[in-house]
């Protein structure tokens, strides 16, 4: 429901983006009995990379600075996430394929494959023929593959605006159309937030809004290394139950899956994003999805009189060593940022708003090992 | 990468105007259209358009899509078909999906004129068989000489709704009724009037609640609307039909423009999300026009006049013309574009509930808002309606405020006068003598010029109609006359049938009725 | 953006005689669901769409996308540019997956 007149503007947190880590968080806090919250979003809950991504829930392949958020989510979050949030998130666990051609694709994943095991997680490498008994659509060109049965994938709308509605249910207030322009001190701490709609004021301040929280953060002297990368995705009718698994290349032709509803959501890149995103408009690019589209073909012939019925394109939101910054300011008491989750958060998700819910509440993440993601990490070279 | 000085995408009459003007000024062009035919709505068009003679008036549409193709292929434009432009991406490149490969095409300058897409209003059962657009059922009938139906409900009563329910009975096809949830009619009163003289129901107020029948439309149940335009219950009434026809106006198919980056604005008079376009139709994208429907709903009239403004602009912009000559030509397709922008169905206008009176301060009438015709006590009040004049003579029942001027061109005698403010209501210039060539009936194309003659035989008068069905009664033939409201009013004779080139399929049936109903009897059925 | 404050409802979902109604025909999604989804928070046009799928479907919303609006600004007591528009994507109309690989492009191998 929504009351436009409202005129709240003072609670115990701000949380600047309204995205999929924002909605996660509030409703964690919430959940503990802090719902005096406003989310600050400057266009729609969940528009930028929560809704724009192809839904992956993986561990293979993390760093293992966010692995424990990773293998946190899987084991203890996403199997009852839909009665948690009573919405199907359309959460399958069937594991993840990254498929290889060459000999040195199969090279590369063993060692992706090694880095994982080593840090505990049952992911092994596998022959094409293999991969081809647990996705009989592949094509003969794949020899190899690793793979992940406990990775899946599920439907990032339905999570990101399920924990939004939860939230709003436990008394957070959402207020979308106001964009955040920076953050003020008062005798320390941070507290007001400066938006086109006046001043916000809070006890303490989140600020998760993606690749944009750079330019927020440095009002207040903090200095993230993130910058914002393009990417883009296509989306098919609707087809039959295909194949359950999540997929990827070594050759990174493009990623994706079917999901529950039927269509597929396969990413990628062509090569030119870093020019894309140069450019001050957000859409596709006229290369992409034909790229991505051969591709694809090559590996699964089958869906090449599949209709492709629309693109979309997002930002990633990249930190300068590729895994997120979420941590406790200490320079700027108050303020908690987490950020720069490099186009793999959403799998995560539940575990940043576990964790982000503890940094605000207890001071440190107690329940999921975040030590690696800390905001004072970056270094020059030696 | 293959390169046009210009792209146009869509050869509808926006398109196909913006190509011509840019290739007249020497531009290298391309035109590309999803259809495997040209001329966009046009060639579905079969009645005769309204306007001046630079508007094509008295032409109809079909006729001017091919003159628009001819005269864009003699001056070198290429025009692609089954060529479906997927996106509009930086630089101005597109993606044309055609002949089932994907090209890339740029230009310096991209004319987007993709028309419109009809809207849909639910309700229980809409999306049964046998609910369909207008259009649809205009394809259906003009493109693929298909009947889309027999008994066929008309869901909204603008031009497109009247037009196609006259289009409909031409088919062979009944008409139960025309519904609109408006309380009054929202198109040109004359296509009101043609439909209803043919014995159609006009029900305002009313909207349809539900399509009946299993799998396939097998009835529908209309009921009146409160000014909530909630249905009333109890008022419900079920029709006998196997085909519910959806024409509740169109939507700007704007997608490409929102995609191109185009700044867009949701505008209810202007049909939807729109474009934002400066007096030009150049978008807020440098280079990007858009022009037609895209634009905001409007009439193809405008949308060649558009299209031509458009096209001088970019022929101007990349140095084919100078500055002046742009000027002066944009001067003049903008003068003939105010024109059609006059009178109460003015974009301006639209929505409007409001007036009660003509230009000249005439009371409009009401019973042709309520239910599609006047009554002979309104007539009365129109200076070109008198029935009351020795020999045969014209009686317009044109009663609103119309940009349409053709009547004043036919009449070689001078009977007929409109003036330079074409949406001016036509008078009969009492000097003048009418010889009863009937050109002026073939001529108007809201078919509401009549010639009558009270002094045709002792006792009995003749009223020659225009009439377009088939088929054509032949002299001699003995039927009934109905009046406006389409109920049969006496008997009614046949006495002459008059076809020719130069009258455009608008055959004039003279028929002998009793004197006492020359002002009433205004058509004929066998 | 218009600003809209979105705090929880105070009042139980009432249910409308026509909710069994289909409005999204692509994706079968009934006026009742759209009222359910406003109801549960979704303001905009886009979060209820990406909640319902509702213009997602083969049409992409060209044929209901109007009629969804105006479901969610009654509800809302919005006007519809204030609960935005779908985005025009590109391809505009469908394609088949071998003809966009199919672009005539050179296409460059990378060694």
């Amino acid at each position: 429901m929504v009351t436009v007149a409202a005129e709240k503007k003072k609670a115990s947190l701000i949380i600047i983006g309204g995205g999929v880590v924002a909605c996660a968080t509030a409703y964690n806090l919430a959940k503990k009995g802090m719902n005096d919250i406003i989310v600050l979003e400057k266009k729609e809950i969940g528009n930028g990379g929560s809704c724009r991504n192809a839904g992956g829930v993986r561990q293979s392949a993390r760093d293992v600075r966010e692995l424990p958020l990773a293998m946190y989510a899987v084991s203890n979050i996403w199997p009852t996430l839909s009665d948690e949030l009573d919405v199907d998130v359309e959460y399958v666990q069937r594991g993840n394929l990254r498929l290889g051609k060459t000999e040195a694709h199969i090279k590369t994943l063993t060692g992706i494959t090694k880095k994982s095991t080593d840090a505990g997680l049952d992911v092994k490498m596998i022959t094409g023929d293999e991969a081809r008994e647990i996705c009989p659509y592949m094509s003969d060109e794949v020899i190899g593959a690793s793979w992940c049965p406990t990775d899946g994938h599920a439907n990032p709308l339905h999570t990101t605006l399920g924990f939004y509605r939860k939230a709003l249910q436990a008394g957070v207030t959402f207020i979308s159309g106001v964009k955040v322009n920076g953050i003020r001190k008062y005798r320390g701490r941070a507290r007001f937030v400066d938006t086109d709609d006046g001043v916000y004021e809070g006890d303490n301040i989140l600020l998760c809004a993606g690749w944009e929280s750079r330019a927020i953060a440095d009002t207040v002297g903090i200095e993230l290394p993130i910058i914002r990368e393009f990417s883009e995705c296509m989306v098919t009718e609707m087809e039959p139950d295909m194949f359950p698994v999540m997929l990827g290349t070594a050759e990174s032709d493009f990623y994706g899956g079917q999901t529950k509803h039927g269509s597929f959501v396969m990413g990628g890149m062509c090569g030119m994003e870093p020019y894309v995103s140069e450019k001050d408009r957000f859409i596709t690019n006229s290369v992409t999805a034909p790229c991505l589209s051969r591709g694809i073909i090559k590996y699964f012939p089958v869906l090449k009189d599949v209709k492709i019925i629309r693109t979309w394109s997002g930002w990633y939101d990249v930190c300068k060593d590729k895994v997120p910054i979420i941590d406790n300011i200490s320079e700027v008491p108050g303020l908690t940022i987490a950020a720069g989750f490099c186009g793999h958060g959403f799998g995560i998700s539940p575990a940043t708003g576990l964790a982000v819910s503890e940094l605000i509440l207890d001071g440190e993440s107690h329940t999921i090992d975040i030590s690696g993601l800390k905001y004072d990490r970056f270094r020059a070279k030696a | 990468m293959k390169r046009h000085e210009v792209l146009v995408i869509g050869a509808g009459p926006a398109g196909l105007s913006a190509a011509i003007e840019a290739a007249k000024n020497g531009m290298d062009v391309a035109v590309f259209d999803e259809n495997a035919r040209p001329g966009g709505q046009l060639f579905k068009q079969i009645h005769k358009f309204f306007g001046s003679k630079e508007h094509h008036a008295k032409e109809r549409g079909f006729n001017i899509g091919k003159d628009l193709l001819k005269e864009a292929r003699d001056l070198g434009v290429k025009v692609y078909l089954d060529a479906t432009v997927m996106g509009i991406y930086y630089d101005k490149e597109i993606l044309v999906n055609h002949n089932g490969e994907v090209d890339h095409f740029k230009g310096d300058t991209i004319v987007i004129a993709t028309g419109a897409a009809e809207n849909m209003v639910s309700f229980k059962g809409w999306d049964k068989p046998g609910v369909i657009g207008a259009g649809a059922a205009q394809a259906l009938m003009n493109l693929q000489g298909v009947q889309p139906g027999e008994k066929i409900l008309m869901v909204g009563s603008g031009n497109v709704g009247l037009v196609v329910s006259f289009q409909l009975l031409q088919a062979g096809c009944q008409v139960a009724a025309v519904i609109d949830a408006a309380p009054r009619v929202g198109g040109y009163g004359v296509h009101a009037s043609k439909v209803a003289r043919t014995g159609v129901p006009f029900y305002m107020k009313h909207t349809v609640v539900e399509a009946l029948g299993e799998d396939k439309v097998e009835g529908a149940v209309i009921a009146e609307v409160d000014d909530h335009f909630q249905p009333i219950p109890g008022t419900e009434k079920t029709l006998d039909v196997d085909t519910i026809c959806i024409a509740v106006g169109l939507s700007p198919m704007s997608q490409l423009a929102d995609n191109a980056g185009c700044e867009m604005k949701f505008l209810p008079k202007k049909g939807g999300n729109v474009p934002v376009v400066n007096e030009y139709n150049e978008t807020s994208m440098d280079g990007i026009f858009c022009c037609g429907d895209v634009a905001g709903i409007e009439e193809a009239s405008s949308a060649m006049l558009q299209g031509k403004i458009a096209g001088s602009t970019a022929s101007y912009k990349n140095g084919y013309i100078d500055e002046d000559e742009w000027q002066q030509s944009v001067e003049k397709y903008r003068a003939s574009l105010e024109q059609l922008r006059t009178g109460m169905f003015a974009p301006q206008n639209k929505g409007r509930t409001d007036m009660t009176e003509t230009d000249e301060g005439i009371p409009l009438s009401k019973s042709l808002l309520a239910k599609g015709y006047v009554t002979d006590e309104e007539l009365a009040e129109f200076p070109a309606c008198s029935t009351k004049v020795s020999g045969v003579h014209p009686v317009i029942e044109c009663t609103q405020n119309i940009p349409c001027d053709p009547c004043q061109d036919a009449c070689k005698f001078g009977c007929i006068k409109v003036g330079s403010n074409i949406s001016k209501l036509p008078v009969i210039n009492p000097e003048a003598t009418c010889t009863g060539c009937g050109m002026c009936i073939a001529s108007c194309s809201g078919q509401a010029i009549f010639l009558v003659n009270e002094d045709y035989e002792d006792g009995f008068a003749t009223v020659a109609l225009p009439y377009e069905f088939l088929p054509l009664p032949q002299a001699g033939d003995k039927g009934k006359a109905l009046d406006r409201s389409g109920k049969p009013v006496c008997d009614a004779e046949i006495v002459s049938v008059k076809s020719s080139k130069v009258m455009d399929m608008t055959n004039i049936l003279t028929m002998k009725v009793p004197v006492e109903y020359a002002g009433t009897a205004r058509f004929y059925r066998a | 953006m218009t600003k809209i404050v979105r705090t929880a409802a105070t009042e139980p979902f009432k249910p409308m005689p026509d909710d069994d109604m289909i409005v999204c025909r692509c994706e079968e999604i009934t006026k009742g669901e759209i009222r359910k989804a406003v109801y549960d928070g979704m303001s905009t046009t886009n979060e209820v769409k990406r909640w319902l799928r509702c213009g997602m479907g083969l049409c992409q919303g060209q044929t209901c996308q109007k009629n969804v609006q105006s479901i969610i600004s009654r509800e809302l007591g919005l006007k519809i540019p204030d609960i935005g528009q779908i985005t025009g994507r590109s391809p505009v109309r469908p394609v088949v997956m071998e003809v966009f690989a199919n672009d005539v492009l050179d296409v460059h191998e990378e060694a």
